[in-house]
């Protein structure tokens, strides 16, 4: 905590709250939108609501965090914080898209109910390793904890793995093209890209508390 | 009362230091110290300056910055009552050294003071080629060219050019500190110094100096004291950060400014105190 | 309330008409010798009084004496004085200085009459071996240098120091930076300091009363008495003859215009030189 409370310091922490709302946001339409295709329920209206909310949050965003350069001339960690949030508020935008595009699969394609017992274990078990992802960068944000952040690099790797192991299922077991094939294919697309979107925001918090730029995957 | 300095030989087996300055460094201080009178004002201070760039000091005020270019210069021995004990290496060479002439230092390491001084009895062109009358070294050379070259390497000759017999201080505060930066380079030194140089004026007078400044590096090596650190970050090459007769952290400007090193760094650059 | 404000006005006005009715007390002084002697003094000036010799009824003699002792004390003192005020003043930090500074300081109080015996017995009787000009101009310059040194030194510290940092950061000696760049831009403070000096030691009687005595006759060489118009004054004021005693008004006149005039044109030139 600095020790005398500056000008910038109220931009600063209305611009965090602004974040972690958006984050909080994006973490549920994740889980509903998910929830719903492995369950086949229908959520696409609710999850549209969230998107857009996260759509207008995200400009919000990125006007507040020119507010503060153009006024505070901001450096060191100052700055990164800003930078940071900048591009995490997009990957949180990402999230909300991806949650979007779920659900619409889902709505269109019918959800996992009716598919391959062997599917719907994949791809729930992806889902649940992904969602866990999205708490952990949740979770480092919140702390600005590096090392939790620095710990997700596993957890994507398997990710990883499991997405080409299910291309390479799909392949082997050459089922008869149809919805859950199609619908399959799609959701662990975007769940794959959630995964790195999730990756992205813990480099992102990697950066702030360090300045190091990595890459955690 | 002077100290003499230590011989680069113990300079080299303390510190390990090579004798021959590393390619482009222009200036070089080795454990300098300097007091007035009882109060120490600089603290082993190991820092150099590297050739045709420019480097930025900061820090609170009363943190040593100035006493620091002073002794680049060996203005701090004028002081009365004030102490100087290490070595400043120009060049390589020691200019605190027992056969050195301090005038002949001042002239290959000119300085710009915080509040633009002309002198007060000369013309503009009399202002810009007091230097080299006054040193004798404005024997065989053609003044009027000196003086139009500095002013134009000053940004001032556009301004001034059908004035040149008006009196140094008949000019805006802006112009009488590019008049005065003209009447430094007019004698060609190696480094100018510039202590606050723009604190007392506008905004676009600062702007137009800070323009010169980066200009400037292309001839000269510069030494900028400031208390504004977006200048700092805006012309500098390199930042160095004191805080009570300190040297705390040096390094790129860039990274000084997005990741510093210490903390007490990072608390002065973002405000946090002084 | 009101009643406080009422009272601080009363003490404010009260504060105020003192303060007026002791200038006014100050200045009658002054006010009425000028009007004595411009009264008195008037009815002698002419054209045969200034130029005769004192035989034959004119205060030519006393006239010219002046003008001489004025060029001979400031040959003298000025120079001496104006060096010593640059030396005090750029390379007086030490406790050498402030001695000479202190001593300095008691030189300007110092009695003129002391001054004057002073110089009588060491450059009258034992130098010289008679009155003179030149002992006149000696004793004289021991009153001007201090206080030239002291208005010399007092201009240079107003120049303010950047322009000694800034001509010594160009790697100027110290010296030429006194001398070409310090003593310059003090050079009105300089002058009028020494102009106003002078001004001031042109109507001292006591020392020149005891080095050169006075006379009657034109310049007569250095080696003989010379005469002033403060002597002039101090021997007809004594004389026996009532009609000699009025004329020492017309000598007061010349003597007060002199100095006015002096003092009045240097302050008018300053003035000019600070409106610019």
């Amino acid at each position: 905590m600095k020790a005398m409370h500056r000008l910038i310091d109220t931009g600063l922490e209305q611009l965090t709250s602004l974040v972690y709302k958006m984050g909080e946001e994006a973490q549920r339409a994740l889980e509903l939108a998910i929830d719903s295709y492995v369950n086949s329920k229908d959520s696409t209206e609710s999850v549209r609501e969230i998107s857009d909310i996260l759509g207008a949050m995200s400009l919000e965003v990125e006007n507040k965090a020119f507010e503060l350069i153009a006024k505070y001339q901001p450096v060191a960690s100052d700055l990164r914080i800003i930078k940071s949030y900048m591009k995490i508020a997009y990957d949180f935008d990402r999230y909300g898209r991806y949650a979007l595009d779920t659900s619409y699969i889902g709505d269109r394609l019918g959800g996992l109910k009716e598919c391959d017992a062997w599917m719907r274990d994949f791809v729930t078990e992806m889902s649940e390793k992904v969602l866990s992802m999205v708490k952990t960068s949740l979770e480092s944000l919140r702390s600005f904890d590096a090392m939790l952040a620095r710990a997700i690099t596993q957890t994507e790797n398997e990710v990883d793995k499991m997405y080409f192991n299910y291309l390479d299922k799909l392949i082997q077991e050459a089922p008869a093209t149809g919805k859950c094939t199609i619908s399959s294919v799609l959701v662990i697309r975007y769940l794959e890209r959630i995964a790195d979107h999730a990756t992205y925001i813990c480099e992102s918090i990697v950066y702030l508390s360090t300045g190091e730029k990595i890459t955690l995957r | 009362m002077r100290a003499l300095g230590m011989t680069s030989k113990d300079a080299n087996n303390r510190k390990g230091n090579t004798k021959s300055p590393s390619p482009g460094v222009k200036m070089q201080t080795i454990d300098v110290n300097a007091w007035f009178g009882a109060k120490q004002a600089l603290k082993n201070i190991n820092v150099s300056f590297k050739k045709n760039a420019v480097t930025a000091i900061i820090g609170p005020s009363g943190c040593g910055k100035s006493t620091l270019i002073r002794c680049l210069n060996r203005m701090h021995e004028l002081v009365p009552g004030s102490k100087f004990s290490g070595q400043v290496l120009l060049d390589g060479k020691n200019t605190y050294a027992a056969d050195v002439d301090p005038v002949m230092i001042r002239r290959r390491v000119g300085m710009v003071f915080q509040k633009p001084n002309p002198f007060p009895t000369m013309s503009i062109y009399d202002n810009v080629a007091a230097g080299l009358r006054l040193t004798g070294a404005s024997k065989g050379k053609d003044l009027d060219k000196v003086v139009q070259t500095s002013l134009e390497q000053a940004t001032l000759w556009d301004e001034v050019k059908d004035d040149l017999k008006k009196p140094g201080t008949s000019i805006s505060g802006g112009q009488q500190q590019r008049l005065c930066i003209a009447r430094a380079i007019a004698l060609q030194p190696e480094v100018i110094l510039m202590d606050e140089p723009c604190s007392a004026l506008d905004p676009i007078a600062t702007a137009k100096i800070e323009g010169l400044i980066v200009k400037l590096k292309e001839d000269y090596t510069v030494v900028i004291v400031t208390h504004n650190m977006q200048q700092a970050a805006r012309v500098s090459d390199f930042t160095a950060f004191m805080y009570l007769g300190e040297l705390v952290e040096f390094g790129d400007t860039e990274s000084v400014f997005e990741n510093p090193k210490k903390e007490l760094t990072e608390k002065y650059i973002t405000g946090a105190f002084g | 309330m009101s009643n406080n404000y009422v009272s601080r006005k009363f003490k404010n006005r009260f504060f105020f008409t003192l303060c007026l009715l002791c200038v006014i007390i100050a200045v009658i002084p002054l006010l009425s010798i000028l009007y004595e002697v411009i009264s008195k003094g008037a009815p002698f000036l002419s054209l045969q009084f200034l130029t005769n010799d004192a035989l034959h009824g004119g205060i030519g003699p006393s006239i010219q004496g002046t003008l001489i002792l004025i060029g001979l004390t400031s040959l003298i003192g000025v120079p001496v004085g104006i060096l010593s005020g640059v030396y005090l003043a750029e390379y007086g930090n030490n406790k050498y200085a402030s001695f000479v500074r202190t001593i300095n300081d008691v030189l300007t109080e110092f009695p003129s009459i002391v001054v004057g015996i002073t110089a009588y017995s060491v450059i009258v009787i034992g130098i010289i071996g008679s009155f003179s000009p030149i002992a006149g101009a000696v004793a004289l310059s021991i009153m001007l240098i201090p206080i030239v040194a002291r208005t010399t030194e007092e201009s240079l510290k107003l120049v303010p120091n950047s322009v000694r940092e800034a001509s010594l950061a160009l790697g100027i000696h110290k010296w030429k930076t006194t001398l070409r760049i310090v003593v310059p831009a003090a050079k009105s403070g300089v002058v009028t300091g020494a102009l106003l000096a002078i001004a001031r030691i042109a109507g001292e009687t006591a020392p020149i009363l005891l080095t050169m005595l006075g006379s009657n006759y034109f310049f007569q060489g250095f080696r003989s008495s010379m005469d002033a118009l403060p002597l002039r004054i101090f021997r007809d004021a004594r004389w026996d003859d009532p009609r000699v005693q009025a004329e020492a008004w017309g000598v007061a006149l010349i003597l007060i215009l002199m100095v006015l005039s002096l003092n009045i044109g240097v302050r008018l030139a300053a003035r000019g030189r600070f409106k610019r």
